[in-house]
């Protein structure tokens, strides 16, 4: 138990690192960002990839560890405790004192606080219980635990997770798999004040043109195909980027703001869109901007390199190109494209049921205690004394039944 | 229109709440039950105003009003204070509303400072996923601001109880403990509810269930915290003080989920 409570310590201090260090940046942003010493340490621990770093595996492996020793140490007393641990045998071995008596039989009474299985074990006796499920709450809570960590390590070892993107018409396999998509439409659903209001991509998959099957995706509505899910991502824009020579078409190809080019006719020469604007404008400064999302003035930003040479970086408008020698560079038709996340996590399903285990326990652990109460008849005086136990709810089970006991009819003493 | 009425009942609400922790702090000189009396009466007052406003701005946007910074900041002053009241007309004790009520008052300061334009929502957060696990969240935060409401109480208790006046608006030191214990399973329950309904949203919406981003990363040590402090409760008997001590930095924890990743910390949910 201590040993546990440190791991939560300690895991809770390594996720407060893990959200205050940014994660997954270069080594160079650190010594940029931090002293050198400070810089040093969060490489050496690997504070920079916190949640991939091989002790915080360890970490979750020990905390696992620690939650199935506890679980099976405390097994054999549970199913003991369900078995025999709820009889009128038990609770007659108890000390309990009686906490008021009754003129007679108390059965319905018990039954008006929720005991609805109402025994008669001997005679001059009735017993009866409630929650008995309840001491599980703990035990099943951790078995939650258990299993959506293991759910989620496993996930994490067995996912599949890529990215296609592209434009209506276009085909693109998916990396990793035989399967290929074909984006056959895509819509920006705008409202009336020009915010987005949905993404719709409607997508083909074929695994090597033996099977094909069709889906939409739409943000926060996946499509499930051939077992992988398909998430509407993102958008950006990219354009048609055509290289001409003497009027005819030498090259052919959609771009992606954000993409490189290899400009196939001359060696060693790349363009790179690095970002385009549907609304062109500069700012006070001259730096170039987009004045909305609606595609009125587009204008893109290129780079042409060289080997690793820049040649030139400049806004092209519309009509605009660049010139190469003889070879006539532009970019044209803007249009956006869609992103779409394909993912199978196997273990999704174990995660969460892990998370619907952990909800019902703790439903139990607080909310379902045990308790027991039972009545004996004194022969002598002709009473029944009433008896209570309930290790987490005994107060309160002692105050629901004397109300109980005082609005009926019942003739009560109280103790 | 809907945006103007909202804004007179928001004003209306922070002014009765004002009002009434004023009238605790009053309370707290005078120990005149009567003062305590008539802040409870506003504070139910200004949850009414509170409540009103909530559901003119959701017929006004015709959505659930918990989707940008004021309106959760609005719908969780909502909540602590709905928490507050059921436990204060349960337990029926008046030295709460001393603590409980400054608690509110900042809370729906935060709320007053922040933007109050109606804006449509991003596509992401267009999902019924989006009102049940804000509503969880601000029963949670609720139940946590209550709990640490509770205790601080307690930890005032040797303090205020100097003065003799205290005696009859405080309850026993167990009775505290139990309740703040109380307020803690309630929020620990619903701390969990909210972060299995994000975890479905999140994988409706960005394709992964958990990604560590930082509120996310925030509610998993903040249930750590909560997790520790039943597990040292039940089994190491930490009652009383150290429970209470808890309970405090937990919510600190629960505050700083809330207000600082979204300032502070880049992420996911900071379109919010
Ligand atoms: C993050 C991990 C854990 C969570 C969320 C968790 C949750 C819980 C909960 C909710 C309870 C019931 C509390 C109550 O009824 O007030 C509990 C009880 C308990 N836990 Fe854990 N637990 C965790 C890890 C552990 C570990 C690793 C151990 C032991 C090595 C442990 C040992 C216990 C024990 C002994 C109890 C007392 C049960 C009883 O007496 O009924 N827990 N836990």
């Amino acid at each position: 138990m201590r040993f546990a409570m440190v791991l939560l310590v300690i895991l809770a201090s390594a996720c407060l690192a893990g959200s205050l260090i940014p994660q997954g940046e270069t080594a160079a942003v650190y010594s940029g960002s931090y002293p050198k010493p400070a810089a040093g340490l969060i490489l050496a621990l690997g504070l920079d990839d916190v949640f991939h770093a091989w002790w915080f595996a360890v970490l979750a492996i020990l905390l696992c560890l620690s939650l199935i020793l506890c679980n099976l140490i405390r097994l054999p007393a549970l199913i003991r405790r369900t078995k025999d641990g709820f009889s009128y045998r038990a609770c007659a071995s108890s000390a309990a004192e009686p906490i008021l008596e009754l003129g007679e039989k108390p059965s319905a009474l018990f039954r008006s606080l929720g005991f609805f299985r109402v025994e008669a074990p001997e005679e001059n006796v009735v017993y009866a219980a409630r929650n008995r499920l309840g001491i599980w709450g703990a035990w099943l809570c951790h078995l939650g635990m258990l299993v959506l960590i293991l759910g989620f390590g496993l996930g994490q070892l067995t996912q599949f997770d890529a990215s296609v993107y592209g434009i209506p018409g276009q085909t693109k396999p998916i990396p990793g798999t035989d399967y290929a998509v074909t984006i056959e439409d895509f819509e920006i659903l705008l409202r009336p004040d020009e915010t987005v209001d949905q993404y719709t991509t409607t997508l083909t998959v074929s695994d090597g043109g033996v099977r094909t099957a069709g889906g939409i995706t739409q943000v926060n509505h996946p499509c499930k195909l051939f077992g992988m899910k398909f998430y509407q991502n993102s958008t950006g824009w990219g354009a048609d980027f055509t290289v001409e020579k003497d009027g005819s078409v030498l090259q052919q190809e959609f771009l992606c703001a954000g993409e490189l080019a290899h400009v196939k006719p001359v060696e060693g020469l790349t363009v790179f869109l690095r970002a385009f604007y549907p609304d062109y404008a500069e700012d006070d400064s001259g730096m170039p901007m987009t004045k909305s999302s609606a595609l009125s003035n587009p204008a893109y930003l290129y780079m042409l390199y060289y080997g690793e040479e820049l040649l030139g970086m400049n806004v092209l408008t519309a009509g605009q190109v660049i010139t190469v020698d003889d070879y006539t560079i532009s970019f044209h038709d803007p249009q956006p494209y869609t992103l779409i996340q394909v993912k199978r996590d196997p273990f999704e399903g174990t995660a969460a049921l892990g998370g619907g285990i952990i909800l019902a326990a703790l439903l139990l652990a607080f909310y379902c205690p045990p308790m027991e109460v039972w009545a004996v008849r004194d022969p002598d005086r002709g009473v029944w004394q009433v008896f209570i136990r309930s290790r987490k709810a005994e107060d309160r089970l002692h105050r629901d039944l004397l109300r109980a006991a005082e609005r009926s009819e019942y003739n009560v003493s109280d103790h | 229109m809907f945006l103007t009425i909202e804004n007179y009942l928001f004003t209306a609400a922070m002014a009765v709440y004002l009002g009434g922790t004023a009238l605790f702090f009053l309370f707290a000189v005078t120990k005149k039950e009567r003062h305590a009396r008539i802040a409870g009466v506003l504070i139910t007052v200004g949850f009414v105003f509170h409540t009103l406003a909530l559901v003119v701005r959701g017929i006004g946007a015709g959505r659930l009003p918990m989707a940008n910074q004021y309106e959760f900041a609005t719908s969780f002053a909502w909540g602590i204070c709905l928490c507050f009241l059921v436990f204060y007309y349960r337990y029926r004790f008046y030295a709460l509303g001393v603590f409980a009520a400054p608690i509110l008052f900042l809370v729906i300061g935060y709320a007053a400072m922040q933007s109050r334009e109606v804006r449509e929502l991003m596509p992401a957060l267009r999902s019924s996923w989006l009102g049940i696990h804000v509503s969880a969240a601000i029963i949670a935060y609720g139940a946590f601001g209550v709990s640490c409401a509770v205790s601080m109480v307690f930890l005032c208790r040797a303090r205020l109880l100097k003065n003799k006046a205290w005696e009859s608006y405080i309850p026993e030191e167990e009775a505290l403990d139990r309740i703040s214990y109380r307020a803690v399973s309630l929020g620990f329950l619903f701390l969990t509810f909210v972060m299995i309904t994000g975890a479905i949203w999140a994988e409706r919406a960005w394709g992964s269930y958990w990604s560590w981003d930082p509120k996310e990363t925030w509610s998993l040590i903040t249930w750590f915290i909560y997790a520790a402090y039943l597990h040292l409760r039940m089994n190491r008997g930490w009652r009383g003080k150290r429970a209470a001590v808890f309970a405090v930095v937990g919510f600190a924890c629960v505050l700083f989920t809330y207000v600082g990743v979204n300032t502070l910390l880049p992420g996911l949910h900071s379109y919010a």
